[in-house]
């Protein structure tokens, strides 16, 4: 047992905003990123005995942080502040920055990457390296090691219950959700850090674990590049960044190993191969995914309180798979008023009177799933002058039109459990009512589908380092997630994704991430 | 491979000069050298009036650009307690997390919007936005809204998007949505980093059977 409380005040836990002086570090492996990558490939690789460093840029906030209260956290957790978005301010992204990267603040889902998601790898993006069957004890130990368990019907809060029963209304398909929770008090506040640590994020098990077995951490730490020389990654360095996070102190960096495994994330470790020269023909920073979300306002006359209970715990997969047209699946994502206050259209006193309906109004979304079609080709990381990622996605007809069809599902299924008025959230709202006429389909194909008129959001990232066999088309090999030509640098995190998933991403990054490590460690020996 | 790393030097917690910031953004992505030409002649012609008292230095807009972002936000959000320049000054706090190169885009979108001569050619308004009565004010965020301009939807959105947000994560806003987190939780977190793994359920099962068998 690891007292959560000892790990943060650990002699392996070093703040890079609290150094005097440059800071020279060593170690077997250096793991670049605390997320759902990082943190499962420095528990294993340490557990097998190597020397670990782990790097992160992010603050190590803990649930004593956890204040509940958007204005305290969201600047603290979140890549840019909860600003991120992309190239052209279209579509925003929420992305974690804190030791546990999104971990700490996803919304609990949990699902094994679909078995024909991993076959399609298979025939189409030569991922020759791993099957179905190689994931499943990993998936296993994860669950058991996150206490990931399905939900009843029962303890669904009505925003979720709502779209179960608006689905199965419908005659779709629905089901609840698997959690990485253990005995969850439903605050609903998993967005901001949970304050009871009964989400079982990276923050509170696999960095406890790591650290355990002599893993060590530095914390205010931003790679800025990988050095290489002979064919192999020699070392990382870095700026230490003051405790704020935005600012460096004028301290840096310098990492040697014998390994090093990038796990930033899908956006971030792209951004660090591309500051370091390694950009292998354009691949790497492509085919970036993003499970690109619109949504749906239903009120109703009994409350919903969407802020209250387990944020997520309902979905359904009925529209995954449409052959020609792109796919998607529906679920439910909590109101905080900040967050919310986003997404409600308008600004003014009309704004505001839709806020005023918040505690009675269901927010339900569609997530296209990107990737599976030749003109769906995702997005692409670049940088900034000054070194900071950016992600340029164009939204392809092919999505748009995913958006409309999937825009009056949302409200037939909303109508079909109840809601008295259903709104999209263009910032011209369509607004539908079961006594007039119900979904009208010919507004919503007239509403003005175009980035700044209608919201579209991402809170999953994917791709951009893909693995594969074909060093033509890919950036690193699916049997080890090595890079192709740079004989000690891996890649392990969810930007290694060939396509988008279908699925909340989290447990295939753990799974896979679990394989990998292992395969790594027992490679090392 | 490419041969040449980038650098990754920090420009500072400051975005630099906003006419070079106009000039970037108008440049890549709006309406090209004439305009700016003519905005830069505008500004001079017409200074922006103080909307909320200036105060200390703002961290990342430049003072002028948080005047216009006042502005904005007092049309922009109208519920009961917002304080155009309380809303202002979040934002900019907000903006400090931001990258480099979006803190300048900001102070070159504020810019935008607050230039006459550029008004003029996009909305047909002869004075900077901080100078204009409310419904003309409000005029303005219609245009920029509904452009056929995409650049200048998603500015809007930006703006909108950063006040609202401002002032809904202040809790002075909770009482009238109904909204009432929990508060105080923290004191009783879990600390065990192994909770609800089979392993330590049979443990908390073995130590419960014996403390039941002790009694």
């Amino acid at each position: 047992m690891t007292k959560l409380a000892l790990v943060r005040s650990s002699p392996h836990v070093i703040d890079g905003s609290a150094q005097a002086a440059d800071l020279a570090l060593d170690a077997d492996v250096c793991v670049i990123g605390t997320g759902a990558g990082g943190a499962v490939t420095a528990a294993i690789l340490a557990e097998a005995g190597l020397s670990v460093l782990l790097v992160e840029e992010g603050g190590y906030h803990t649930s004593e942080d956890f204040t509940m209260r958007e204005r305290d956290v969201t600047t603290k957790l979140y890549q840019e502040g909860a600003t991120r978005a992309t190239k052209d301010g279209g579509i925003s992204i929420l992305q974690g920055r804190t030791v546990g990267g999104t971990t700490v603040v996803n919304w609990t889902t949990s699902f094994r990457t679909p078995e024909d998601v991993v076959d399609h790898w298979k025939t189409k993006h030569a991922v020759a390296g791993f099957a179905y069957p190689d994931l499943v004890p990993h998936y296993e130990a994860m669950e058991r090691r996150l206490a990931i368990a399905k939900v009843d019907y029962a303890t669904l809060n009505a925003n979720n219950k709502t779209l179960y029963d608006g689905c199965k209304a419908m005659g779709w398909q629905a089901d609840t959700l698997r959690r990485n929770v253990h005995q969850c008090l439903q605050t609903g506040m998993c967005s901001l850090g949970c304050p009871v640590n009964a989400k079982r994020s990276m923050l509170v098990t696999m960095i406890p674990d790591a650290i355990d077995a002599g893993a060590r951490l530095v914390f205010r730490a931003r790679g800025d590049r990988l050095e290489s020389e002979g064919g192999e990654i020699k070392r990382l360095r870095g700026a230490l960044l003051d405790a704020s996070g935005n600012a460096p102190t004028g301290k840096s960096f310098t990492v040697t190993a014998k390994r090093f495994v990038v796990s930033g994330g899908a956006i971030n470790s792209p951004a660090l191969l591309l500051r370091s020269g390694i950009d292998d023909e354009g691949r790497v920073g492509a085919r970036t995914f993003i499970h690109p979300v619109i949504g749906s306002a239903g009120l109703y006359d009994t409350p919903i309180e969407p802020s209250r209970g387990a944020p997520q715990s309902a979905a359904s997969h009925h529209f995954a798979h449409r052959g020609d047209e792109v796919g998607f699946f529906l679920e439910a994502v909590p109101w905080y008023p900040s967050l919310a206050s986003t997404a409600v259209p308008g600004y003014g006193r009309a704004h505001h009177d839709m806020m005023m309906l918040s505690s009675h109004t269901a927010l339900h979304i569609a997530i296209g799933i990107d990737g599976f079609h030749d003109d769906v080709v995702g997005g692409r990381v670049a940088l900034r002058p000054s070194g900071a990622p950016v992600l340029d996605y164009p939204v392809p007809p092919k999505l748009w039109s995913m958006f409309r069809f999937a825009q009056k599902r949302l409200a037939e299924m909303q109508l079909a459990s109840g809601a008295k008025k259903v709104a999209t959230l263009h910032d011209d709202p369509v607004m539908m009512e079961p006594g007039k006429g119900g979904v009208d389909e010919a507004r919503i194909d007239a509403a003005r589908w175009e980035l700044g008129s209608v919201p579209v959001f991402t809170a999953h990232l994917m791709g951009g380092c893909a693995m594969g066999d074909d060093p033509k088309s890919s950036v690193v090999r699916s049997t080890d997630l090595r890079h192709h030509t740079l004989k000690n640098l891996y890649v392990i995190d969810g930007s290694v994704l060939p396509t988008s998933l279908g699925v909340n991403p989290q447990e295939s990054i753990y799974g896979l991430s679990r394989l990998m490590a292992t395969r790594l460690a027992a490679a090392s020996k | 491979m490419v041969a040449k790393p980038i650098t990754t030097g920090d420009t500072g917690p400051r975005a630099s000069g906003g006419a070079s910031s106009r000039r970037t953004f108008l440049k890549r992505g709006l309406l090209g050298g004439a305009l700016l030409f003519l905005g830069g002649a505008g500004l001079a012609l017409f200074p922006s009036r103080e909307v909320v008292p200036a105060g200390p230095a703002p961290l990342v807009l430049e003072p002028r650009s948080l005047q216009v972002l006042a502005a904005f936000a007092a049309r922009a959000v109208t519920a009961p307690g917002a304080d155009p320049g309380t809303i202002a000054r979040r934002v900019d706090a907000v903006l400090a997390c931001a990258t480099p190169e979006t803190k300048k885009d900001f102070n070159g979108l504020l810019g935008l919007f607050e230039n006459a001569l550029s008004g003029l050619l996009l909305d047909g308004r002869v004075q900077p936005f901080t100078r204009l009565d409310p419904a003309a004010q409000d005029a303005v965020l219609e245009s920029w809204r509904t452009s056929s301009i995409a650049i200048r939807r998603t500015g809007f959105q930006a703006l909108r998007k950063l006040c609202l947000a401002a002032f809904y994560a202040d809790e002075t806003s909770w009482g009238a949505l109904g909204y009432h987190p929990p508060s105080g939780l923290n004191a009783m977190a879990y600390d065990d980093s192994k909770a609800g793994t089979p392993e330590w359920l049979e443990a908390q099962r073995a130590e419960n059977a014996k403390k039941a068998g002790g009694t």
